[in-house]
Parts: structure tokens; sequence; C-alpha cells
């Protein structure tokens, strides 16, 4: 446990021998990133098993002193971030492992595992930070990670444009960060964790003051968890290579965000506006990316969207005061959906577009890939038994016991669009005929089988860690930790899970009736089964209503979001920037060289300045 | 004053001025003697070894009591020596850069450089030094001067007798303006000694004059604000930085500036840091709304006209701008920390910006343009250069594990920290912060994703490649260890003596 410091630097080791030696080493790069998160792996899961039963350990060194406060820098493990190590150096780990075959044959192989090495490097160091000033600095080093890698095709510029968004929309979230955390700072007099959450306890902090700084941290939460209204480069970031979606955007940068929220959950529990702001933002992202997700034609895109809408259930769980449930759910879908990632860069890798109308037929020829995909499917959209039921069953009641009914209606609609989305994805992509361009589909080699083998086996298999059937081994392991949070069992009506699976259900039916049933011959069945006929017809008629209501209706609400992301949000935030743009223009435009214009812009300056003084100073009264 | 109590004075504490006077005297003697043929670049050396000699007598100074000449006039503290040490460092600095710069037609002038570079850091160390406002002034004298001429140095450049001679006007307005303020000040106490000053304006007679008091500060300031390239008095900086030989840029984007900022916190803390304002409360406290305007105009004026630039010195400018404006934040809100951060955000501002100007001096030497395609695809034809680029635009830009960093960080707390927090003024600074990723990334953006214009490989000047890797160890070794710089500067220099008198020894 005292070398738990290890963890974050062999990434970074990885990182600069790449660096130095990449040109050299080619393509057994690779071994060498695979190697040492391999290493980071190991430890990580040591430490997390000495953290069952065992106490938090905190190392930590002078750094610099502000005025009397001294500032320190070190290391600090407790059940939460202990979790987080091993779920973020798995997924790391298997990254790596899936990008020796996904990036095969790249020129800049080795600038690739570097940056992976970098961002790993900057992940684990966040999780591992015991206080709020070394968050803040692995934080933009994880926003400098993701920018190198979502723009390593830098030769396309819509990857280019992407990358600079990701960074500098985050960068707009981490302004309300670094705020929050020197606000916190100077009322508490510390950046620790542990001094603030006792400030927080002896009622130090205003409750203003504590409502504010909450919602600070909760922007810059915000920003990088692609949260409403600074979702927009989420999907942008797409552009990246597959295997860093699925680094990025399921067990990483994105869950930061919620992981900052989880770490710091005293003081937004301190604070019921904060908590109800943090619920409010979440539920209503969770539904809007949600059906923004349904309409979508590029495989990534809707992922994408879903990657946005989960982490919305997260923070509808943390807003709701349920901490195991939103910790829950980050851990599943950290699994399904890097699964769901790599699934999919598997089926570009073997077909090369990421159109999902240009696919089809893919289940026999992808027989790995295929499977998994539909494991993961199914976790995600809640189908009973798998990961994503328990987790977000957890969630669902949650916000029911909670009290906050609007919020809990959205994530059950949204669970619904969720459920679709996800089938209408994996019937367009896998059932029907074989589009015609796939000739030559192989399905992918090895290291890249492995990876999504084992995820396949986590997403089924995480959910069991907190049930209400087995146990709740995840509840009681997190509650050891320094963060306090309610452990009494949640004992929600019985008829959410139900309600929430017939949802489920629902979604992947109706997901079937109009992308699978196509493929799946009518023909054939109206033939071998001419009794039938009536049912087909009755199959069709209800395709029909389908068509009219829910179909129509669902597709309207889906353009009508879509066209407010893209036009009000997408607007908004364009016009800020080409507002700067066009001031900037003018500015320089008045810069005409003169130098009689420098001197009377100077001297009109003073005399302004000193006219302002003397009325705002009563001179004139 | 008779001679023997001329020489019986401790003239010791001006030792390195001595040092870099005598340095500049006999650099001009040897190059008005030597025949014209003969290559000035021993002249350089010289210089260089001049530098060294007179830091050597400034970390002898280090142990030194703090000790004043003529009543106060001209002072050794721990203030003096803090800055002279950036001062010295910065020169120094630029001295390898200006020995490694083409000179092309002109040089034949490349030894009136060295002199020049050695008067003008002179009119700094006294600038940092002196507590009177006649010598304070003397030393803003001599740097500017200097510096009007060093602008100019290619004289047979257009662009660069543009620079001189706009310079030189805009100089003259805020020369004026300075003048016009401090008279202010002499008029209501009659002294020109600060301390003096700062006492003389607790009268309660003066009581009466509170505007007149508040209005000297404002002209004064307004007039400074030229040496640090601010608001109002900003507009010169990018026409003079572009025309501009590159090493006399980097000259007055960093020393230049620093000595400025040194003066204006000497003067204004020493003189006003009990006058009365309007109506009882400090004036130091009451022009914190009005300063923090100026502030906050400045990053916004410098960032976002730098959007708009494709002239690398110029971008800089705006660039320079902006960080000025930065650095007035710990100024405006007079937090307790207000030396130890503005002496850290220099000395990091020193590294990350003459790093910055020695890897674009390389880099246009090479492609012969000032556009920033200049830099297309530096990664792929020198690696090194573009790496330390990067870790000089992270650190311009605030990133984590970069000096920079630690700089703004410091200087956020000041803000929000202070008896009166600036909030607005804060998320100026944050705000500002962000839209200069977009200029700063571009560059970034040129080096490693854009193909290159240019074949074949870069001089790679020795000095330039010494200067860009001590600029860019520093910087990270000051973004990841900032304890080391902090650390010594508390070890060296206790600013309690700051606001002491001091008798003559």
């Amino acid at each position: 446990m005292q070398n738990a410091w290890l963890i974050p630097l062999l990434p970074l080791l990885s990182f600069i021998l790449l660096l130095l030696f990449g040109k050299k080493l080619k393509e057994a790069s690779a071994y060498a990133g695979i190697l040492l998160t391999f290493l980071s792996l190991v430890l990580s899961v040591i430490v997390m098993a000495g953290q069952w039963g065992g106490e938090s350990y905190k190392a930590e060194g002078l750094w610099l002193n502000i005025g009397n406060h001294p500032v320190t820098m070190g290391f600090e493990i407790n059940p939460l971030n202990a979790l987080m190590l091993v779920v973020v150096s798995l997924v790391s780990f298997l990254v790596h492992l899936y990008s020796k075959g996904y990036m095969h044959g790249d020129d800049r192989f080795h600038v690739f595992f570097a940056y992976l090495g970098l961002f790993t490097f900057a992940m684990l160091g966040l999780v591992l930070s015991p206080n709020l000033l070394q968050v803040y600095i692995f934080w933009e080093l994880v926003g400098l990670g993701s920018f190198l890698l979502i723009g390593y095709y830098y030769f396309k510029p819509e990857a280019k444009a992407a990358a600079k968004k990701a960074f500098i929309m985050t960068r707009i979230g981490d302004v309300g960060l670094f705020i929050g955390i020197i606000l916190l700072f100077w009322q508490t007099g510390s950046f620790e964790y542990d001094e603030i959450f006792k400030a927080i306890g002896n009622k130090i902090i205003s409750p203003d003051m504590i409502t504010l700084t909450a919602i600070l941290i909760f922007v810059g939460a915000v920003g990088k968890s692609g949260q409403l209204p600074l979702h927009t480069w989420l999907p942008d970031a797409m552009e990246g290579p597959t295997p860093v979606s699925a680094l990025i955007h399921a067990a990483t940068m994105v869950a930061a965000g919620v992981y900052l929220v989880a770490s710091m959950y005293p003081l937004f529990e301190a604070s019921a506006a904060a908590m109800t702001t943090v619920a409010v933002v979440g539920g209503i992202t969770a539904v809007f990316a949600a059906s923004i997700g349904l309409m979508q034609k590029d495989i990534k895109r809707v992922l994408a969207y879903s990657t946005v809408s989960q982490l919305g259930y997260m923070m509808l769980a943390l807003g709701s005061g349920s901490y195991t449930a939103g910790i829950f759910h980050l851990m599943t879908h950290a699994f399904f959906k890097a699964l769901l990632f790599l699934a999919a860069g598997s089926v570009i890798h073997a077909v090369h577009t990421q159109n999902i109308e240009e696919m089809g037929g893919l289940w026999n020829k992808l027989k790995v890939t295929a499977p998994l995909f539909l494991i993961g499917a199914l976790s995600i959209s809640g189908f009973p038994l798998f990961s994503g039921f328990f987790s977000k069953d957890e969630i669902l009641m949650a916000t029911y016991e909670n009290g906050r009914y609007v919020l809990f209606t959205l994530a059950l609609i949204a669970a619904f669009f969720t459920a679709f989305y996800m089938f209408r994805l994996f019937f367009m992509v896998f059932s029907g005929s074989p589009a015609n361009h796939t000739q030559e589909v192989k399905e992918s080699e090895i290291s890249m089988k492995v990876p999504m083998l084992v995820l396949g086996l986590l997403a089924i298999v995480a959910g069991y860690l907190n049930t209400p059937w087995f146990g709740s081994f995840l509840e009681d392991y997190l509650s050891q930790g320094p963060v306090s949070f309610s452990t009494e069992e949640v004992h929600g009506p019985v008829w959410i899970p139900v309600l929430a699976v017939v949802l489920s259900l629902a979604g992947i039916a109706l997901a079937y009736v109009m992308y699978g049933k196509k493929t799946l011959a009518r023909d054939w069945l109206s033939r071998s089964f001419p009794s039938l006929s009536s049912l087909i017809y009755n199959k069709y008629y209800a395709d029909e209503i389908y068509q009219a209501t829910v179909v129509r209706g669902t597709t309207v609400f889906s353009y009508f979001w879509s066209y407010v992301d893209r036009y009000l949000v997408e607007a908004a935030v364009n016009g800020t920037a080409g507002l700067v743009h066009w001031i900037g223009k003018k500015g320089s435009e008045f810069h005409n060289g003169q130098v009689q214009r420098f001197g009377a812009i100077a001297l009109a300056g003073l005399v302004l300045l000193l006219l302002i003084f003397a009325v705002t100073g009563g001179y004139f009264s | 004053m008779d001679l023997q109590t001329l020489t019986s004075m401790n003239w010791g504490i001006m030792a390195p001025e001595f040092t870099v006077l005598g340095t500049a005297l006999l650099l001009s003697l040897l190059d008005l003697f030597m025949p014209r043929q003969k290559s000035r670049r021993i002249l350089g050396i010289l210089s260089a070894a001049g530098i060294v000699l007179a830091s050597v007598f400034l970390f002898l100074q280090f142990s030194h009591e703090p000790a004043s000449l003529f009543h106060d006039m001209y002072r050794l503290d721990s203030f003096s020596k803090a800055f002279k040490l950036i001062l010295l460092l910065g020169t120094g600095l630029i001295l390898i850069l200006a020995y490694d710069y083409k000179m092309d037609r002109e040089e034949e002038y490349r030894g009136e450089f060295y002199y020049l570079l050695l008067t003008a850091l002179l009119g700094g160390l006294i600038m940092a030094s002196s507590a009177d406002m006649i010598t304070l002034f003397i030393g803003l004298e001599l740097l500017s001067l200097s510096s009007y001429v060093m602008a100019g140095l290619r004289k047979r450049d257009k662009e660069s007798n543009e620079a001189s001679f706009k310079y030189v006007v805009t100089g003259g307005i805020s020369t004026a303006i300075t003048l016009f303020g401090m008279s202010y000040i002499f008029g209501l106490t009659g002294e020109t000694n600060l301390y003096t000053i700062g006492n003389a304006l607790q009268d309660t007679s003066i009581l009466q004059n509170q505007f007149l008091i508040a209005f000297a500060f404002f002209i004064t300031f307004a007039g400074l604000t030229f040496k640090i390239a601010s608001a109002p008095f900003h507009m010169w900086a990018p026409d003079v930085y572009q025309g501009s030989p590159l090493p006399v840029t980097a000259f007055l984007s960093v020393v230049s500036k620093t000595a400025g900022f040194a003066l204006i916190l000497r003067f204004f803390l020493l003189v006003f840091s009990s006058a009365p304002g309007i109506k009882g409360d400090p004036l130091l406290f009451q022009v914190q709304p009005y300063l923090a305007f100026l502030a906050g105009a400045t990053m916004i004026a410098g960032n976002l006209a730098a959007l708009r630039q494709r002239n690398i010195k110029r971008l800089f400018a705006y660039s320079s701008i902006a960080q000025a404006g930065y650095i007035l934040v710990p100024f405006v809100s007079v937090s307790a920390m207000l030396f130890e951060t503005t002496w850290f955000y220099l000395l990091a501002y020193l590294f990350m910006n003459i790093g910055a100007f020695a890897v674009i001096q390389e880099v246009t030497a090479h492609s012969k343009t000032h556009d920033i395609s200049g830099f297309a695809g530096l990664y792929r034809r020198s690696p090194w250069l573009a790496i330390a680029m990067t870790i000089f635009i992270l650190s311009l830009a605030g990133i984590p594990a970069t000096a920079g960093f630690i700089g703004k960080f410091g200087i956020f707390m000041n803000a929000l920290g202070a008896s009166q927090g600036h909030y607005v003024l804060a998320g100026i600074l944050v705000g500002t912060t962000v839209i200069s990723y977009f200029y700063y990334f571009n560059i970034i953006g040129q080096m490693f994703f854009r193909p290159e214009h240019q074949e074949g490989r870069l001089l790679h000047k020795k000095g330039l490649l010494l200067v860009t890797a001590v600029c860019a160890a520093a910087t990270v070794i000051l973004g990841i260890l900032p304890g080391t710089a902090l650390h010594f500067f508390y070890e060296q220099f206790q600013l309690t003596d700051f606001f002491q008198t001091m008798e003559q020894k």
C-alpha cells in the first residue's frame, strides 16, 4: 500500500520510454505499454484487496507554503479510489492490449502508445490525489492527454477540431472548478479532502458558501463528464481512434467528473440546493442525450450519446443521495461501455465504415464480436441479470425514494430509449442481409478478442457486487471510506424493477420490430407457417401503430432535441466564440499603428479613469 | 559634502551596478578603437563576463545587512536583491540570444548592441534599488533611452526604424505623464524620498487634498504602465516588438517589464501605503476597483487581439500585454503574498518567455519569415526544439506541471484571498486564459500537426540551444517543485526591511 504511488508512475514510465525509444522499437512499443500497465493493474488489485476491511492510507510531503498554509502533495488510498484504480488500470490495460491489434500498421504506432501512457498516468494520478489542488493538476493533464489522443489523426480536420473543442469546452468547466477549489481553500485553509470535510462538519463555512463552492465544483464535473450544456465535445471526440473512445469515454476522463462529485460528497450533501442541481442536470442529460441517440447513423456517435446519457444517470444517482448507486453504475458502465466501444471498433475494423446503414448481417461473420456486443447491449439496456440491470435499478430506486418523481419518470423514459437505440444499433449492424461492400469481413485478431472477452465477462458479473439478492458487497466496502453516507437498505417498491424491465424489453422489442424483423425473413415465416399470416399481419399492424404513435412521437421528440442541441446549445457556444473573434478582429483593426492614436488612447484612458474616480469618489457632490 | 565623506561611504553596495557600468564603458571604448572590419563578437563575451561578475557581487550581497546610501536614496534591501537577480539573469540569457543573432547588413553595429544592453540593464538595476523619485526617474530614463536605440539598431530596416520612432514618441508621452504625476506628489509634500513622502502624506493638513493625492496616484500609475505595457499604455508594444531585433523584443518583454514592476511596487507601496483615501478608507484599498479595471482591460485587450495575429513577434507582444495584466493582479489586490507571487511569476515568465524567444529566433532565422506558418512541421524538423517550445507555450498558457501554472495559481490565490476578494477580476483572469489557449495552441498545432514547408535542418546555434535547454528545464522544475524557488526566496529575502528606513552606514 505504501508503494501505491508506483501505480501512476508505471504508465508515465511507458510514456517516457516510448517518447525516447519509440522510433526504434516500432510496433514492439506495444509490449512496453502493455507490460507496464499490466503491472499497474496488478498493483491496483493488490491495493484494493488490502482495502477490504483495511484502513485508509495516506502519505504526503510538503510541497510549498502559501502564506501560513502548507500545501502538500502525496497520495491517498481509500475504498473509493482503490476501486477506481482497479477500474481505470484494468480498462487501460485492456485498451493497450486491444490497440496492439487495432493500430497495427499505423505510422505513428509508438506515439499512440506513448499518449496512452501519458493519459493513463494522469488519470491514475487524479484518482490517487489526496487534495483538491493535486486533483486539479491531474485533471488538467487528463485534458491534455485527451487532446493528444482525440487529435491523433491530426491530418483529418474534424479530428483536429474535435481535439481542440474537447480541450476548450472542458476547460470552461474547469474555470468553475478552479474558482471553487480556491474559494474552499480560503474558507477552510486547506486543499485536503479530510480537512475540508472536517470544516464542513464543524460548520465553519456558511451554508451559502457551501452551496456556491459545491456548484462551482460541479461545473467542473459537468465539463469533464459531458453533462448539459457542456456535452457537445463528447460526440465530436469520436474522431479519435476507437480504442481511445473506449478509454476516454467509458472508464476514465468522463468518469472523472462523477468521481470528483463522489469524492467531494460531504460538501454536496451539506447543501440541498447543490444536490438538487446535480440531480436535475443529471436527469435531464440522461433523457436528452438518450433521445438524440435514437436517430444517429454513426455507430460511435450512438455510443457517445449513450455515454452522455449514462453519465447523467450517475449524476442523478449522486444527486438523489445514493452514493453507492452512482459509483456502482460508474463501475458497471465502465465495463459494458468499454466493451461496446471495443466491439464497435472491431466492427469498424472489419467493415471500414462507421455508418450503420451500410452495415448488416455481420452476426455470422463476426462470431466473437457479435455475441459480445449483444452482452454489452443487454447490459446497458438493463436486461435482467446483466450488470446494468442491477446498477440502473438502484438508481431508479434511489430517485424514487428521494421523492423526485419527475426525474424518476425522466429516468424511466431514458431507460426505454436506451434499450431502443442500443438494439436498433445491434439489429442494423448484425442482422439483415450483408451490405454489398462487405465481401472480405474478417474477425479481429486475438489481441483484440481477449480484451473484449474479459470485458464481456465483467459486464455480466460486475452487477453481482451489489444486488438485493446476494448482498451489497460494494456498499459495505465503500462505507469503510472516509466519505460517510447512509447505508440503510433502499427498499423501493417491487414494481420499480419490474417496470424497468418491462420498459427495457419494450425498447428491445420495438427495435426488433423496426429493424430486426425485416431481416428475419418475413417470407420465410409466412411460407412455413401460413396459418400465422394473420399474426404476421397483426404484427405488421402493430408496427403501423408503432409507426404512427410511438415511433413518430419519438422521432419528432428526438429531432426536436437534436435541433435544440444543434441550434440553441451549439449556437450559444459558437456564438460566444464568434463574438470573441469578432472583438479580436475589431480590436486589431482599431490598432492601426498610428502613434497619435497610441497617445490619444493612453490620455483618453487616463482622463476617463480620473473622471470616473472623481464621480464615484464624490468629488462633484 | 567633501571628498572624505564621499569616499567613506559604503559604495560596496553598488558593486553590481559599478561592474555593469564599467563593462559598458570599457566596451564602448573598445568598440570605438577596434578596427572596423574586426568582428565584434569578442565584445559579447566581455559583456557576458561583466554580467557574471555583477551576479557574483549580487550573490555576495545576499548575506549583507540591509544598507542604504544618501539617506535611503539608494537601498540594498531584500526587495532590490530579489529583483536584481531576475534582471541580471534575464539580461544574461538575452545576451546569448544577441550573440547568436544574425545582424546581416548591420553587423558593424554589433558592439553597440552589447553595451546598450548593459546600460539598459544598469537602468533596471537602479530602478530596483532606488527609493527616491529622482534616482528612480534616472534609472527609468536610462533604461528607456537605451531601449529606444536598441529598438532601432537595424537602421537599414524600415520596420526597425518605425519601431524605434514609435517607441520614442510614446515613451516621451509616458515620461511626461509620469513626471506630471510625480510633480503633484512633490508639490503636496515637498519631498523626493519615498519614505519621507509616505510619512508626509499622513499629515492631517494634507487631508483636504485627498483628491489630489488620488489623482497623483492615477496619473503616475498611468505613466508607468508604459514600461510594463499594460492598459492604457500598451498600444506601442505590438509595433515595437514586431520591428525590433528579436533579442531586443525579448529584452523589452522580460527585463524591461520586470524593472517596471519593481518600480511600480516600490513606488506605490512606499508612497501611498498609509495615504488617506476619500472618506476615511486607505487610498490603496480605494483605488483597487479602478486598478482591477485596468488589469482586466489589459488581459482582455491583449488576449483578444492576439487571436488574430499571424506574425509570431506580434502575437507574443499581445501575449506579453496579457501577461502584464495577470502580473498586475497581486498588486491590485495588495494581499500578504504580494511580493513572493509577483517575484515568482516574473521569474517563471523570464524562463518561459526568453525560452520561447530563443526558439522563435532559431526558427525565424531559418524560415526567413515571421509568419506562424514558419513553425509548420517543426516537430519533424527538430523534435527537441518543438518539445521545448511546447513546454514554454504550455507554461504561458498556465497548464499544470509548468512554472506558469504555479505562477497563475499564486496570482489567483491573491485575487481571491485578499481582504476584498476580486471575484470578477479572477473570473476575467480565468476566462481570458481560456481564450489564450486558442492562439497558444495554434502554435502547437503548427509544430505538430502541419506538414513542413521548409526543407533541411535548422542551424542549431549552440548558444540558442543552451538558452532553450536552460529555460525549458527551469520551467519544468519550477512547475513541479516550486518550493525550491519559493524556499530560496523566503530564505534570502526577508521582506520585512521593505518598509524600514535606514540610517546611512
